[in-house]
């Protein structure tokens, strides 16, 4: 624990004080169990220190393969992870789990094709991935800066159509996806690692922040999030955040969107704007959560705008 | 000219007046970020702007003040008129984010002292914006406050200047800083943060609420793309401007207001009304700027 506690301290230390020598990530793998990794994102909103590495990194090391659990926000991002596992092990990478379509999941899935790497993603992620995704790069570039999205495109790939939950085995380790449908987005992927009792589970669970809703079914969420505490597991990786071992520590992501979307309700069966409910300060149970601020601002006025006129 | 000289000073009084209270209180003060307010702005450093901090709370007050700006005095006298009498004031609240990230879509609602609820004229003015006036209301009640979702291209001083029923304009002002440029001259939608499927053009909502002692707030949203003509489609082509002109609103004993509309309004625009006497059964008839229009009544039977 302690060596984990360093390292730790060695990420938040990184990250508070970056290196100029940008597009540098600094990536720090943590080590959750036998085999299995993880690269916790900056606990931030997306700027240019940061390059928009806020999201986990995971991957699991089989007998005969590797798994990567989302691609980072960038192709450069995908390229140091690359390196790293690389430096663990020689054996190839050959599946790459995308648990959703938002940027700093999936914008270095560019680098992974370049590789005889099969990746998996919910059909509906794929879609807006695809749809949207160069409108979405395009507005990173503009935010952060050219230079952390050199070589990151968005390309179509070969897709296999997948009969969810798909089962794989990297040599000695069965690995279980799951979709959960309408959920934090139109379809998160959940990943579990039999041998070590560990799940990934995307941006279901964020873990020492505010959870963002833009794409979200609350209600759909909410029963996910009882649904993956009620599973066994001795370790779970956010999509966000440090690692879980506590059910307790759902709560939070529960709470949240159980308040937001009660306020958004409220305020437009009331005819009360977002800008009204901002000017009356920030309610004091958000306060408690990292990105407070920066994620009410901006979802409380979607999710108003999205009840109001339905 | 002695009275000219005497009302330009009388305006410069009323600017310091104002400034200086902006000093003391922020021109967020509306906005209740205050004190919080540097460490959000530098909580995002971006590449547009790298260390974001309390000086930008001198920029804004720099950039709000009229003089300092190169383009207010030929907007004033384009859209208030060569000889409007004009004075600055701190009673008409414009309440807006700060510092805004969706620069396609900015709520905005301005609140009027109650010496200006039957003002005669209306107009939303954003200083930096390709599209300078992004609206204007000429009403037929009496209106407390109103609302409206806008466009923004960059930093940009918004200004809402309300004629009272004695000709002065009054202008209220606010300064928005925005994360990244373009809220005018790329497309509406940012899939990053919201579903970016278009609906049906000229689809009108209606929603009426009860305010306190027979108050009402009326707010109406119109699906239409608002197209800005600064756009280019995937294809490198420009998408031509294409947006809503006139919103017309009533109810069964008469108008209520007539809302000339450009394409500073963010796509699929939002206006709210707060009449402090409520209205009937509201109406709402759209035109276009292709000719369309739009009824949220069937206008057969008019
Ligand atoms: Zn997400």
């Amino acid at each position: 624990m302690k060596i984990f506690n360093i390292i730790l301290i060695f990420i938040l230390y990184f990250n508070v004080y970056p290196s100029f020598s940008s597009n540098d990530f600094n990536l720090v793998p943590i080590k959750v169990s036998n085999n299995v990794f993880v690269f916790v994102g900056a606990n931030e909103d997306i700027n240019n220190k940061n390059g928009g590495a806020i999201s986990n990194t995971g991957f699991i090391i089989g007998d005969d393969s590797i798994l990567v659990i989302d691609a980072g926000p960038s192709y450069i991002y995908a390229s140091n992870v690359i390196e790293i596992i690389k430096s663990f092990s020689d054996l190839p990478i050959k599946y790459l789990v995308v648990t959703h379509h938002h940027a700093d999941h999936s914008f270095g899935i560019s680098r992974y094709l370049e590789m005889d790497v099969e990746i998996i993603m919910a059909p509906a992620e794929l879609k807006r991935y695809l749809k949207y995704g160069n409108r979405s790069l395009k507005q990173l570039r503009d935010l952060i800066g050219e230079e952390w999205f050199l070589d990151t495109k968005i390309n179509s790939f070969q897709y296999k159509e997948k009969k969810y939950p798909v089962s794989l085995n990297l040599g000695n380790r069965n690995i279980l996806i799951e979709l959960y449908e309408k959920g934090h987005s139109d379809g998160d992927l959940i990943i579990k690692d039999k041998i070590s009792s560990t799940l990934f589970v995307g941006d279901l669970v964020f873990s020492g922040r505010a959870p963002t809703i833009p794409h979200a079914n609350i209600n759909n969420w909410k029963n996910y999030i009882d649904l993956i505490s009620k599973k066994n597991w001795n370790y779970l990786i956010p999509g966000h955040g440090n690692i879980i071992k506590n059910k307790d520590e759902l709560l939070p992501t529960k709470n949240w969107i159980t308040f937001i979307d009660k306020t958004a309700k409220e305020a437009s069966i009331s005819g009360i704007s977002a800008l009204e409910i901002f000017n009356e300060g920030l309610p004091d149970f958000i306060k408690e959560y990292k990105l407070a601020k920066e994620t009410w601002y901006r979802d409380l006025p979607i999710l108003i705008n999205k009840y109001e006129f339905d | 000219m002695y009275w000219e000289k005497f009302l330009i000073k009388y305006i410069l009084f009323i600017c310091v007046f104002i400034y200086s209270g902006v000093t003391l209180s922020g021109p967020f003060s509306d906005f209740k970020a205050g004190a919080e307010l540097s460490e959000e702005l530098s909580s995002s450093p971006t590449a547009k702007r790298n260390t974001p901090n309390s000086d930008s709370l001198v920029q804004s007050i720099d950039a709000l003040n009229p003089k300092n700006s190169s383009v207010w005095r030929e907007l004033q006298d384009n859209l208030l008129g060569n000889d409007a009498n004009v004075l600055f004031v701190d009673d008409i609240k414009l309440i807006m984010q700060d510092y805004i990230e969706e620069a396609h879509k900015v709520p905005l609602i301005v609140t009027l002292p109650k010496r200006l609820y039957n003002f005669k004229n209306f107009i939303l003015i954003i200083e930096n914006n390709p599209i300078q006036q992004a609206m204007s209301i000429r009403p037929y009640r009496l209106i407390e406050s109103l609302g409206m979702n806008i466009r923004l291209e960059d930093d940009s001083p918004v200004r809402a200047a309300v004629q009272g029923d004695n000709g002065i304009w009054y202008v209220g002002s606010k300064m928005a800083f925005v994360a990244s440029v373009g809220g005018c001259s790329t497309p509406a939608c940012d899939p990053s943060v919201e579903v970016c499927e278009t609906g049906t053009i000229g689809k009108i909502a209606i929603k009426q609420y009860e305010r306190e002692a027979g108050a009402e707030r009326i707010k109406l949203k119109v699906t239409h793309p608002m197209e800005t003509g600064f756009v280019t489609d995937l294809q490198g082509e420009i998408i031509p401007e294409y947006f809503v002109k006139n919103i017309h609103v009533d109810d069964n004993k008469g108008a209520i207001a007539d809302i000339t509309t450009f394409a500073a309004l963010s796509s699929d625009p939002v206006i709210l009304l707060d009449l402090p006497k409520k209205g009937q059964s509201v109406r709402v008839h759209v035109k276009d700027s292709l000719g369309l229009e739009f009824f949220s009544y069937d206008s057969n039977t008019m």
